[in-house]
C-alpha cells in the first residue's frame, strides 16, 4: 500500500538494493524517549527489521534525546527511528535534532513514528526529520524508507575515520569500528598499541550480564577510568539480521563520561563472538580506553571462545542457575578467572555460592551482587580493577 | 463477506459454518452454565442483570492541572454523574514529580499532574468525598495516591471507612504490557498486598485492585491470553493476601476486573462468560471463599482503543458501538466507550459525548437490557465459552510450570507471548488477511479532518513553579522524619500504608516517596524482552 504519512512517495532512484547485503547489515536504532511506555509498535518494528536483515539496536524505554543520539554516534547508526505516542513530539524532536548536531552526526537521518497531526508533519520536516510515520503505516513501507535513507547517508571515508580516530573523535571511532567489522580496512592499517585490560563477561541468558556491565562500567568510570563495552548478540541464521538488545540495560551517562558502548552482531560465527571482534577490541585499546568489557552471547557451558581475545574471564551466575553437578561439567567453569553471582536479592544465593565454592579451587574470586538493589557493585568493580 | 478481525486468526474450531448440539455435548447446564445469578455465574452475577439496574457508564477523564480536572469533575457531578474516574499524567503514573527532568513535555498531557497532597487537595476541592465514588487509574505509585486521597478526606472530616472508589493498583500487568513499573516484581506485589491489607482493615467500601486485561490486550495479546493472564494475575494477588494472613472472605469482594472488548464480537462475549466461570470456581474451590459474593467476577470493560483508526475517524463510532454492544451482552458491570478521535489526541468534549450517547442508545433503545445473558444457550456461544476456558487452563499450566506469575515475568514469558501475538496481527494486517476498513480496505485518498484537543504548554510551567514553592514552604524537619520512618518501615518489611499517609501529610512528594522505597526495593529495568 502507499503510505501517505511519509513526505511524498519514494522515488525509484532512492532504492539501492545493492548496498543492502546480508554481510553488511544496515544498522538502525529504534528508541522510545520519555516516560511513554507504549512499545507495541516499536517492538513489532524491531522484529520486522531484523527479519528484513537489519542489525537493530533497541534502546528500550525511558531514554532521553541525548542518550538516544549518543547511542547513535557510538553505534554508527545508519537511521534512527524514534517512537513517541505521548503527544510530546513537538518538545522531544527539537531536542533530538539539537543533540544530533552537538554530537556532530548530522549525517544520520532521524525518522519519527507516532500520533502526529497532519499539520505538524511539515513542521517536523522543516525541523530536520527525514520522515514521519503514523499508526497504520505498513511495515513494508517503513522498511523501504529506512533502506533508502541508509543508502543516502554519507559516511566518513576510511581515511577520514582514521584521522578522526587519531584525534579522539568518538563519532569517527564509531564509524571506524564498522569498517573493521566489515573487514574493509585499507592499506593493512593497524591500530596503535594500547594498555587496556580486557575482561570477557559471560554467562547463561537471563543472569543479568548487561545490567551488571552497565553498573560495573559506571563504577569504574567514576574512579576516573575510560571504559569501553563490546556487547555481542546473535544474528538470525535465517535472515542475517540481529536484535541487539543488550545496550538498553547498560546505558547511562552523557558525552564526556568516558563510557563507550558498541553492540555487535555475531554474524554467521558461532562460539559467542562476532566477526572481527578481536580487531574491534584492538582498535578500542589503541584509542586509549583503560578497561574493555566484552559481553558475549550467553551460550553457557561450551562457550569458551572468549578466552582467546580477553585477558581475564568473568562468569556471571544467578541463584538457582544450576546445581553443582552442572557446575563441574561446564567447560566455561575451568577458564573463568572470577565469578559474580548476580541477583543476590533473590532467594537461594547462599546455596549457589556454596555449590560454586565446592566446584572450584579456592583462589578464584567470588563476588555477590544485586544490580536492582545496587549492592556489591563497588566491591566487584574493585576486584576487576585489581586483577 | 465477513471481515476477519485484526485481533487474530480465529482458531480452527471456530471455523465451522454453523454449530449444533453436538458442539456442546457433555456441557452440563447446571454445572457449567446455570441460571444468571447462580454458581458458576457463567451467565452473569445477578439474576435480573440490567432489568434491575443498568451498567455504570464511566468515562475516564483527566487533563492539565488539578484545577482543570476539578472543574470537569464538578461539571460531571452537576450532570448527575456520581462516579469520578481520574486519569493521571505520565510522570505521575511513573511515580515522578512534575519537576523531574524525565517529565519534560509530559506534565498534564495525558492526564492530571499530581505530585503532592497540595495537588490532590485542589483536585477534589469542593467535592465531598463521602458523596462520590472515585476511580483512580494508577499503578506503581498507587499506594501513594491512595495515601493522598485518605489525607484529603481526613481534612474534610471524612473517615476512610466512608470512602468509596477503586484503585487500579494492578502492577502485574505493568510488567506484562503497560510498562509503568518502578520496583522489581516481588516488592511491587508486596506493596499491592499492603494496600489490600490496609483496605480490608480500614476501608470496607474501597475496591483495592482492578485486575486488568485491557492493557495486555492492547499491547497485542489475543483473547485467550488476555483472559488467562488477567485471571492468573488475580489469583496471584489472592495468594499473596492469603500468605499475609488475610481472610479470603474479607478481601476478595473488593477485587474487581477490567477487560478489553475487541472486534471479534462473539469471542469477546465468550471471553467474559468464561472469566466468570473460572473465577467462581477458583474462588470457591481453590481458595475456599464461603460467601457467594466472593465468587463473583465483577468487571469493568472498555472498548478497544487499538482497533480505532486515524483514517476515516467517524468509522470509529461504529466500531465502538459494536464493541459496546458485545460488552453489554456479556453482562459487564461498567463500561467506558472510546471516543472517535482517540488515535489522534485526548478526546474533545464533542467526541466524548458521542461515545457516551452510544452507551445510552444501547441502554434506552435496543431492549437488550430486558433479558439477562440473551445469548446463553447458543451452541456457538457455549462452545466458544468452553473453548476460551480450555485455552485459559492450558495457559495457567504453562504459568505454573514457570513458577507462577512472578517466575513467568522474570523469565519473560508474558512479554514474549504478547509480542508474538502482536507480530502475527501485524503480518496478517500487512498481508491483507486481516482487513481494516479505511486502512487496507476501502481506502480513500483524502484525509478526513476532525478537530483535536491540544493541551497548552503553560500547564507544565505553572505546575513546576507551584511544586517548587511548596517544597520551599514545607516543614523540612517533619518532612525528613516522615521519609526516614518510611525507609525504616520498607526495610523492616512492615505495611507501608500508615507511613505513606504520614509522609503525604508532611508534604512529601510522589517522587520523594518512590525514591525512598526504591532505595530499599530496588528499581527494575525490565525482564527479558524477546
Amino acid at each position: 500500500m502507499v503510505t501517505k504519512s511519509t513526505f511524498g512517495p519514494l522515488k525509484q532512484e532512492e532504492f539501492n538494493d545493492e548496498l543492502f547485503m546480508t554481510d553488511h547489515p544496515i544498522r538502525i536504532l529504534l528508541a522510545k524517549i520519555g516516560l511513554d511506555g507504549h512499545d507495541r509498535g516499536v517492538k513489532v518494528l524491531a522484529r520486522s527489521f531484523r527479519d528484513a536483515g537489519f542489525d537493530v539496536i533497541y534502546t528500550g524505554l525511558w531514554q532521553t534525546a541525548q542518550s538516544t543520539m549518543l547511542a547513535a554516534m557510538q553505534e554508527d547508526i545508519d537511521v534512527v527511528g524514534v517512537s513517541l505516542l505521548s503527544a510530546a513530539h513537538m518538545t522531544v524532536m527539537p531536542e533530538v535534532l539539537r543533540h544530533r548536531k552537538e554530537l556532530g552526526i548530522e549525517n544520520v537521518p532521524v525518522v519519527l513514528g507516532g500520533i502526529v497531526p497532519e499539520d505538524e508533519h511539515r513542521l517536523l520536516h522543516e525541523m530536520g526529520c527525514a520522515a514521519v510515520f503514523n499508526p497504520g503505516s505498513s511495515i513494508d513501507s517503513i522498511v523501504e524508507k529506512f533502506k533508502a535513507l541508509a543508502a543516502q547517508r554519507r559516511r566518513l571515508s576510511f581515511d577520514e575515520a582514521i584521522a578522526g580516530y587519531k584525534s579522539k573523535n568518538d563519532a569517527a571511532l564509531g564509524q571506524l569500528i564498522t569498517y573493521i567489522q566489515r573487514d574493509q580496512l585499507d592499506n593493512g592499517w593497524t591500530p596503535p598499541d594500547g594498555s587496556a585490560k580486557v575482561f570477557g563477561i559471560t554467562g547463561a541468558p537471563g543472569v543479568g550480564k548487561s545490567s551488571l556491565i552497565g553498573k560495573l562500567g559506571k563504577a569504574m568510570c567514576e574512579k576516573g577510568f575510560k571504559v569501553a563495552v563490546v556487547a555481542v548478540d546473535p544474528s538470525s541464521p535465517v535472515h542475517g539480521g540481529a536484535l541487539l538488545g543488550d545496550r538498553l540495560r547498560m546505558m547511562w551517562g552523557e558525552p564526556g563520561d568516558n563510557f563507550f558502548i558498541r553492540s555487535l552482531s555475531s554474524g554467521k560465527q558461532y562460539g559467542g563472538l562476532g566477526p572481527q571482534c578481536a580487531e574491534v577490541i584492538r582498535a578500542l585499546n589503541g584509542y586509549g580506553f583503560d578497561y574493555i568489557l566484552v559481553e558475549t552471547v550467553g551460550a553457557g557451558q561450551s562457550d569458551v571462545a572468549i578466552r582467546d581475545v580477553v585477558d581475564k574471564t568473568v562468569l556471571v551466575l544467578m541463584p538457582e542457575s544450576g546445581d553443582s553437578v552442572q557446575f563441574s561439567k561446564a567447560g566455561i567453569m575451568e577458564i573463568a578467572d572470577m565469578f559474580i553471582i548476580n541477583k543476590c536479592d533473590l532467594p537461594g544465593a547462599d546455596a549457589t555460592e556454596g555449590q560454586l565454592k565446592s566446584a572450584i579451587d579456592a583462589n578464584r574470586q567470588i563476588c555477590r551482587v544485586s544490580t536492582v538493589r545496587n549492592e556489591g557493585i563497588d566491591v566487584a568493580a574493585e576486584h576487576l580493577l585489581s586483577q | 463477506m465477513a471481515t476477519k478481525p485484526i485481533s487474530e486468526p480465529q482458531s480452527a474450531s471456530s471455523n465451522k459454518a454453523y454449530y449444533g448440539p453436538e458442539d456442546v455435548n457433555g456441557t452440563d447446564y447446571a454445572r457449567e452454565i446455570a441460571d444468571p445469578g447462580t454458581f458458576p455465574f457463567t451467565r452473569g452475577i445477578h439474576p435480573e442483570m440490567y432489568r434491575k439496574r443498568t451498567w455504570t457508564m464511566r468515562q475516564f477523564a483527566g487533563f492539565g492541572s488539578a484545577e482543570h480536572t476539578n472543574e470537569r469533575f464538578k461539571y460531571l457531578l452537576g450532570q448527575g454523574q456520581t462516579g469520578l474516574s481520574t486519569a493521571f499524567d505520565l510522570p505521575t503514573l511513573m511515580g515522578r514529580d512534575s519537576d523531574d527532568p524525565l517529565s519534560l513535555g509530559e506534565v498534564g498531557k495525558c492526564g492530571v499532574a499530581v505530585s503532592s497532597l497540595d495537588d490532590m487537595r485542589r483536585l477534589f476541592d469542593g467535592i465531598a468525598l463521602d458523596q462520590v465514588s472515585t476511580s483512580m487509574t494508577i499503578n506503581a505509585p498507587a499506594a501513594i495516591l491512595l495515601a493522598f486521597y485518605i489525607a484529603v478526606a481526613e481534612e474534610q472530616g471524612v473517615g476512610p471507612d466512608k470512602l468509596r472508589g477503586t484503585l487500579q493498583n494492578d502492577i502485574l500487568k505493568e510488567f506484562h504490557a503497560q510498562n509503568e513499573y518502578v520496583f522489581p516484581p516481588r516488592p511491587s506485589v508486596k506493596l499491592v498486598t499492603d494496600t489490600i491489607e490496609h483496605g480490608t482493615n480500614e476501608m470496607p467500601l474501597w475496591n483495592t485492585v482492578s485486575i486488568s486485561g485491557y492493557h495486555i490486550r492492547e499491547a497485542g495479546a489475543n483473547a485467550a491470553q488476555e483472559l488467562a493472564f488477567t485471571l492468573a494475575d488475580g489469583m496471584s494477588y489472592v495468594e499473596h493476601a492469603l500468605e499475609r494472613g488475610l481472610d479470603v472472605d474479607e478481601f476478595a469482594k473488593r477485587l474487581s476486573f477490567f477487560f478489553d472488548v475487541h472486534n471479534d464480537f462473539f469471542e469477546e462475549i465468550a471471553k467474559i462468560r468464561a472469566a466468570r466461570r473460572i473465577w467462581a470456581r477458583v474462588m470457591r474451590d481453590k481458595y475456599g471463599a464461603k460467601l457467594e459474593r466472593n465468587w463473583w467476577m465483577r468487571c469493568h470493560a472498555q472498548t478497544a482503543g487499538v482497533t480505532l483508526t486515524e483514517q476515516q475517524p467517524t468509522n470509529n463510532i461504529v466500531r465502538v458501538a459494536y464493541q459496546a454492544l458485545a460488552g453489554v451482552l456479556a453482562g459487564v458491570q461498567s463500561l467506558h466507550t472510546n471516543s472517535m478521535d482517540e488515535t489522534l489526541a485526548l478526546p474533545t468534549e464533542k467526541a466524548v459525548k458521542v461515545a457516551l450517547r452510544t452507551q445510552q442508545i444501547i441502554a434506552c433503545e435496543t431492549n437488550v437490557t430486558q433479558v439477562a445473558d440473551p445469548l446463553g444457550g447458543s451452541w456457538f456461544i457455549e462452545q466458544k465459552t468452553n473453548e476460551m476456558e480450555a485455552e485459559a487452563n492450558a495457559i495457567f499450566r504453562e504459568i505454573d510450570d514457570l513458577g507462577g506469575v512472578i517466575g513467568a515475568i522474570e523469565q519473560g514469558y508474558f512479554r514474549r507471548c504478547i509480542a508474538d501475538s502482536a507480530i502475527k496481527q501485524s503480518v496478517a494486517f500487512d498481508s491483507g488477511e486481516a482487513e481494516v476498513v479505511g486502512v487496507n480496505k476501502y481506502v480513500e485518498d483524502d484525509y478526513e479532518r476532525i478537530d483535536v484537543l491540544k493541551i497548552g504548554e503553560d500547564v507544565e510551567k505553572k505546575q513546576v513553579a507551584r511544586l517548587t514553592q511548596m517544597k520551599r514552604d514545607r516543614d523540612a524537619k517533619r518532612h525528613k522524619e516522615s521519609l526516614d520512618a518510611l525507609t525504616k518501615a520498607a526495610a523492616d518489611d512492615a505495611n507501608v500504608m500508615p507511613f505513606l499517609i504520614d509522609a503525604a501529610k508532611a508534604n512529601a512528594t510522589v517522587g520523594e516517596m518512590m525514591e525512598v522505597m526504591a532505595n530499599v526495593f530496588g528499581r527494575y529495568d525490565g525482564g527479558p524482552e524477546w
